[in-house]
């Protein structure tokens, strides 16, 4: 039960990651969120790539791997919790 | 569920570090450019190696003081998953100096010392599988450890100080405490350092409980 509410939430939080994609990678929006400071114009950052708001699928990309490894961690620690109810159960029923 | 509120913050720091660490703004800096977002994930792999093979030493410590196969296990899986942060850390430092520094492998003083480092650590492994007896294994691999510890600091972290390195912070190279006069780089950092270092407690909480349960099991067989 309680795993299938985490998994909610997770789903969730990955519908919200995808929802808010599309509405920052407006192209017709050309809000700069980072400007450059004057004297530092010619060093290229990623700018164009923030434009076209690319950069939140790489983010899209990394959670999904992040949320992937962490579920698999989480998994992991109950499985050993379970095993470690089951092992002192046996001891007391020794 | 309460003992496990540093689990959950563990995920929250991370995917606060995936997220900030992408869109979070950075100094512009030549040579560096988006690069320097690398400090989000490379550094925090050698700080959170520092921080797990220091809880492997202390638990080494513990055990010399009074045996316990649990101090033991502790001290043992602490230090596999401090080896693993360092071999990350390592790979991610050599993709990093690539592009930055030109050459995967510059012979760089901390890159030398970080690899003698692991090569000791490596050293615990072998030495530890080729004790048959229990208690002889953790007795001698836990006295190796403080060793294999002692070996690492000055290796990493005094060494490179002492001649010219590319890394930042060392032989005259600006830390970067030089470049986030904004603080911009440490709102991340931080978060990021203990993000990634509680994920590093995490695995060995979960592999020593597993060790513990296997132990036990053998115990009453």
């Amino acid at each position: 039960m309680r795993m299938l509410r985490i998994l909610a939430i997770c789903c969730f939080t990955l519908t919200a990651a995808l929802g808010l994609q599309p509405v920052q990678a407006q192209p017709g929006q050309t809000t700069v969120e980072y400007t450059a400071a004057p004297q530092s114009t010619d060093i290229e950052m990623a700018d164009a790539l923030r434009q076209d708001g690319k950069i939140y699928v790489v983010i899209v990309v990394l959670l999904t791997v992040l949320v992937g490894v962490l579920f698999y961690l989480i998994a992991l620690d109950r499985k050993v919790g379970k095993l470690e109810k089951q092992l002192k159960d046996e001891f007391v029923n020794r | 569920m309460k003992k496990n509120w540093w689990k959950i913050l563990t995920v929250l720091l991370l995917v606060f570090t995936v997220v900030a660490g992408m869109l979070s703004e950075v100094p512009r800096l030549a040579i560096l450019n988006e690069t320097i977002r690398n400090l989000y994930f490379h550094v925090p792999m050698w700080f959170g190696m520092i921080l797990i093979l220091l809880v492997s030493v202390a638990y080494s410590i513990l055990y010399l003081r009074k045996p316990s196969v649990e101090r033991d296990i502790y001290a043992h899986e602490a230090a596999k998953v401090g080896i693993l942060f360092g071999v990350l850390g390592i790979v991610t430092g050599m993709e990093w100096a690539k592009f930055t520094w030109g050459e995967y492998w510059s012979n760089d003083p901390k890159q030398n010392g970080a690899a003698i480092g692991l090569l000791i650590y490596f050293a615990y492994l072998v030495l530890r599988s080729s004790f048959a007896e229990q208690q002889q294994r953790a007795r001698i691999s836990a006295v190796y450890n403080i060793f294999a510890f002692a070996a690492l600091i000055p290796l990493l972290f005094i060494l490179p100080r002492l001649t010219d390195s590319l890394h930042p912070g060392n032989g005259g190279n600006p830390g970067f405490n030089a470049y986030d006069l904004d603080s911009s780089l440490r709102l991340v950092f931080y978060p990021a350092v203990l993000g990634w270092t509680l994920l590093g407690f995490w695995i060995v909480n979960i592999k020593s409980r597993l060790e513990i349960i296997r132990h036990r099991l053998y115990e009453n067989a």
